[in-house]
């Protein structure tokens, strides 16, 4: 597939168009085109781009929500046939992401999450409600380099401190980094990090990864 | 420029229409009764040949409430100044409904490099220029600073509007400095340089002329050469008082209000006599005294509301109304924010067409660009505030309320969101917006905010001015200052 078609699938990612995102990526399968370059030629591209334009303000919130779904989308398609094939990709790191049992908030997570796939990050975002059961099965399955959690209330500050303890049981927390964040969240309570914005959480799991 | 539009302009003004009816009448029992001194025997004759009554050998002028009415139907409600760019973005239509915000100026500047308040230069004076030229809410200038330092003077306004018209296309406003013997010809002879010529000034006068009655209640020698230049240049006018309540006006607002109309008044009447069918408008310029200091104040209440009464008598006489807003805070603070902020949405509220405010501090003490950018940010508060709510179809949003909710629907996913919220949401580019604990442990301050903007905009913004207008100016520069001082000029590098 030649050049052009690259940068259709980014240019899909940065308009935020989903379905068109979802055509191009089934063409190019159909005309053989190797999923690990659909996504490292074409959509990270695009995604990287509304990462650039949101760190200097060119962009907000709805367009890099709306890319990081197409993202989504694209990469569930393209995902199931790198591994169907046997392959791996490589990004920066892995990271599973949820709100905590008790708080159906979605946006901010949604959002941190965005910031982080994005910036080169892996995410898979489990959701909302999600119990301490849930969180730890998600990392194992995922064999995630990071564990984001996230409330905007006060009571589930205690879910995350449960999901922390329940790590260290299952011998999961040397393994997994920790980062937490929310309004209520101002100390690291067990975790490696507080992300006290998207921006924040970028640099945080940079950190501790050892990106930077 | 376009200026800001929406349903809040004009919609809020300190006196009723039958109160506006009382100030009038008020004001012509003062023009019939006692009617203006006259210093110019060229004035007297304006006003003659309208119809007003000379007394005291020419020296006093009694206006009769007709005079003011005939004069009042050949003011043009509205009118255009133009900026010198070829696609007209930076025209400014002057009573039309739109609001308008245009730098101010001060004796001293405060360096944006050291901190200092010192003398201002004329390399300040390109910077000056260059700074209003590039913010985005800024649509007209004013002088980038009160004086040059650094040049003498017989020639300090041509050098300054000069150094203007080389570095800004949008449209600029005078009013006199020196009283130097060519200071009027001069200026004349520059802005039709940068206009492409006589003519061509005179068909998209790119000038708004200020003339100035002295308070109280005299027609000034000066200003009316001026309204003669103006006038003859095919340059648009803006009239009024300078009063100062407690001192060269009463200490009412009401009795502000009168006096400031009587001066305007007569000021109108002169200019339709002399060129019938030139367009001018009002101006607030009316600070009270400081019972204090003795100082005159621009911050205070009162200045802001007798401002927005000028703005309401303009609108009940049909003419377009422009003001100052400065503020009198010595220093970039708070005080300087909340005068500013207050005072502006005021006048924009009474739907004055243009204000001069941007970057001005301390009652024309100094100009601070750090200050400016802050202002410029302040007039995109105000801009935004003046649209309302704009009720339509689509931003009803029913539609789209259907469709998300009840939860766990969210908007932000939504084309609709992403459709409206830029024109619907203002959008700040140096108000802190952060998360208290982000904020906590590490910002930049506002003022550091506004500094950095207004240092990027000098190291990189170039004047939009052709290179060969700027040299045909830089030779008429030259002329004047050989003429003047003997000299070759050396206008400063950029």
């Amino acid at each position: 597939m030649d050049q052009e078609y690259f940068d259709k699938l980014a240019q899909a990612v940065v308009d935020g168009e989903a379905d068109i995102a979802v055509q191009l990526v089934n063409d190019g399968l159909g005309k053989g085109v190797d999923p690990i370059d659909a996504i490292e030629k074409g959509l990270a591209r695009g995604i990287m781009k509304v990462g650039e334009d949101f760190g200097t303000g060119e962009v907000f919130l709805p367009e890099l929500i709306m890319a990081a779904d197409v993202m989504k989308k694209t990469t569930s398609i393209l995902d199931e046939k790198i591994k169907a094939s046997g392959t791996t990709r490589t990004t920066l790191g892995k990271i599973v992401m949820g709100t905590v049992k008790g708080d159906i908030h979605d946006i901010g997570k949604s959002v941190v999450a965005s910031v982080l796939q994005a910036n080169g990050y892996d995410v898979e975002d489990i959701g909302i409600d999600v119990a301490v059961e849930g969180f730890i099965e998600s990392v194992k399955q995922n064999a995630a380099d990071v564990l984001g959690m996230s409330t905007l209330l006060t009571l589930p500050l205690e879910v995350m401190g449960e999901v922390i303890a329940t790590m260290k049981e299952a011998g999961l927390r040397d393994k997994v980094k920790v980062i937490v964040g929310g309004c209520p969240v101002t100390q690291e309570i067990g975790a490696d990090a507080v992300g006290f914005d998207a921006a924040d959480a970028v640099k945080k799991v940079g950190k501790l990864l050892g990106h930077s | 420029m376009k200026g800001f539009t929406g349903k809040l302009v004009g919609s809020l003004y300190p006196i009723t229409d039958e109160e506006c009816e009382k100030v009038h009448k008020a004001a012509v029992r003062v023009l019939e009764q006692g009617g203006m001194r006259c210093d110019d025997p060229r004035a007297a004759k304006m006003f003659e040949k309208a119809g007003c009554k000379l007394e005291d050998d020419g020296k006093l002028v009694k206006i009769p409430e007709k005079v003011v009415m005939d004069a009042l139907k050949k003011c043009p409600g509205s009118f255009t100044i133009f900026g010198r760019d070829a696609e007209g973005n930076n025209d400014i239509r002057i009573g039309d409904g739109e609001v308008h915000f245009a730098t101010v100026t001060g004796r001293y500047l405060r360096d944006i490099r050291t901190g200092e308040r010192r003398q201002a230069t004329r390399a300040d004076a390109v910077e000056g220029t260059l700074m209003g030229d590039a913010l985005e809410n800024v649509h007209g200038l004013y002088k980038a600073v009160m004086w040059l330092y650094d040049e003498p003077k017989i020639c300090n306004s041509q050098m300054l509007v000069g150094e203007m018209m080389k570095y800004t296309d949008k449209s600029t406003t005078w009013v006199y400095n020196t009283g130097a013997e060519y200071e009027l010809p001069d200026l004349i002879k520059l802005w039709q340089i940068a206009a492409g010529g006589e003519e061509a000034l005179k068909s998209k006068p790119h000038v708004l002329g200020h003339v100035i009655a002295n308070p109280p209640r005299v027609i000034d020698v000066n200003y009316t050469d001026w309204l003669i230049g103006f006038c003859d240049a095919g340059l648009p006018i803006t009239v009024y008082s300078a009063l100062m309540g407690g001192a060269t006006g009463p200490a009412t607002l009401a009795g502000m209000l009168v006096q400031a109309i009587v001066e305007t008044l007569a000021l109108m009447v002169q200019t339709q006599s002399y060129k019938p069918g030139h367009p001018l408008c009002f101006c607030s310029f009316n600070p009270a005294m400081d019972m204090r200091t003795g100082l005159w104040q621009f911050g205070n209440p009162e200045y802001g509301t007798v401002g927005a009464g000028i703005s309401a008598m303009a609108k009940y006489y049909g003419v377009p109304c422009t003001g100052f807003t400065i503020n009198d805070s010595c220093d970039t603070d708070e005080q300087a924010a909340y005068e500013s902020a207050l005072k502006n949405y005021t006048y924009a509220l009474s739907g004055i067409s243009l204000m001069w405010d941007i970057g001005g501090m301390a009652g024309f003490n100094y100009v601070d660009w750090a200050h400016m950018c802050i202002e410029n940010e302040v007039a995109g508060f105000i801009g935004h505030y003046l649209k309302g709510i704009r009720i339509d179809e689509e931003r009803l949003s029913v539609d789209e309320i259907l469709k998300v909710g009840p939860l766990p629907g969210s908007y932000l996913r939504e084309a609709h969101t992403k459709k409206w919220y830029r024109e619907e949401f203002f959008m700040p580019k140096l108000s802190n917006r952060d998360f208290f604990e982000s904020w906590e442990r590490g910002h930049t301050d506002l003022l550091e905010k506004g500094k950095q903007q207004a240092i990027k905009i000098l190291d990189s913004h170039e004047s939009p001015v052709p290179s060969d207008v700027q040299k045909q100016i830089d030779e008429y520069l030259d002329h004047v200052k050989k003429r003047d001082v003997g000299e070759a000029d050396k206008p400063p590098k950029r």
